[in-house]
């Protein structure tokens, strides 16, 4: 049996005026794709990661169903739940988060008046 | 889904379909010319925590004397489990007071075992279970005990007992982070449960705001706000800011 990976307040940065649960699932999609967070970790139940982490079990339970609805995380009846072994998943996963932060980068571009090309070759420019 | 368990458990607190566990409906309460409570009006969904904030002197303290029965309300409805609050309903609710004193002659265990005769719904399994939890000292003096101690020692009295209703004046306090810590994550385990429904005044909302499902906001006697948490978040706004927009 894999050793339980047990979550402290000190693995996550919270914003308390967002939805905790979806700073949540950011950042486990994050560690995944990181490889930070292993396939096959066992993750704790719902009860232990809020007690752990000291938030309200909703947002655990919110927090694990999206994540197992992206498929990043599974439920084995009477098991656990456990980081996906899929490594498609995780390639996606990583594909998606890529694209993410790459339209984040295209808003701050825009923000200034240039496109992502344009900031990248300013950026790169010598003085 | 695998969560199907957990939502048909208590997890799914709209409130649509279990009755509240508190409701306050224009609940008033004068003393002399004085208007201490100005028909407040909010519910607690059972199964929730709620978090009850305010500055002192908000008439939070009043409003918890309403409903655990100790004074009733001049007009209006305190009502648990949809009947009345009263001091016949001491058996539906376990109250924490502010600065509650046990006696410090007694050690920790000897008050335990007094406690335990005192409520006909004690549960020495939760309370072997909480011992650890809340790193109680069944041998120590209560009269020794720093704050912080006392503090876990008061917040396993109440939740050994089985009333699905705890109501907790100011926890924390004056208690040290460490037991602040061990609180908050006493009382988190109690909400996984399902069972349990919360209110709670504090001034620390840090330690709090992660947990709470609701704030209610009092102020000079009225209901100033009573906001979802999860919704105002999603509005971009956080239980700090909240209570700086509604008393600052």
């Amino acid at each position: 049996m894999p050793p339980i990976r047990i979550w402290k307040p000190e693995d996550f940065r919270l914003d308390p005026s967002r939805p905790l649960y979806e700073q949540f699932v950011e950042q486990v999609r994050a560690m995944i794709a990181k490889g930070e967070l292993e396939s096959g970790t066992r993750l704790p139940s719902v009860r232990e990661a809020a007690g752990s982490l000291r938030v309200n079990p909703t947002t655990i339970m919110k927090t694990y169903q999206e994540l197992e609805r992206l498929g990043l995380i599974v439920t084995h009846r009477g098991q656990g739940t456990f980081v996906t072994e899929s490594e498609a998943t995780i390639v996606n996963s990583r594909r998606e988060l890529a694209r993410e932060a790459v339209a984040r980068l295209e808003d701050t571009a825009r923000s200034i008046g240039l496109t992502l090309d344009q900031l990248l070759a300013l950026a790169r420019e010598k003085e | 889904m695998a969560y199907a368990n957990d939502l048909q458990n208590g997890f799914s607190r709209t409130g649509s379909v279990k009755a509240p566990a508190i409701r306050c409906r224009e609940v008033t309460l004068r003393a002399k010319k004085k208007t201490i409570l100005d028909r407040v009006s909010f519910e607690v969904p059972a199964g929730s925590l709620a978090g009850l904030l305010g500055p002192n002197g908000a008439g939070k303290s009043s409003l918890m004397r309403i409903l655990t029965g100790m004074v009733p309300p001049d007009s209006g409805q305190a009502e648990l489990f949809c009947a009345p609050a009263g001091p016949e309903r001491l058996g539906v609710l376990s109250f924490l007071p502010d600065r509650g004193q046990l006696p410090p002659y007694l050690g920790a265990g000897e008050w335990l075992q007094l406690a335990a005769g005192l409520y006909p719904d004690w549960s020495e399994a939760r309370k072997e279970d909480l011992i650890v939890k809340l790193d109680v000292d069944p041998g120590q003096r209560i009269g020794s005990m720093s704050r912080g101690q006392e503090a876990r020692l008061q917040l396993l009295t109440c939740l050994s007992r089985q009333a699905p209703i705890v109501i907790l004046d100011e926890p924390f306090a004056g208690v040290d982070m460490v037991s602040r810590e061990s609180i908050a994550q006493a009382v988190v385990g109690e909400l996984a449960d399902g069972e349990r429904t919360f209110l709670i005044a504090t001034h620390d909302i840090r330690e709090m705001e992660n947990l709470f499902d609701r704030i209610v906001l009092i102020g000079g006697g009225r209901l100033l706000g009573c906001h979802d948490v999860e919704e105002l978040r999603a509005s971009g706004r956080s239980v700090e800011s909240c209570y700086r927009d509604v008393f600052a």
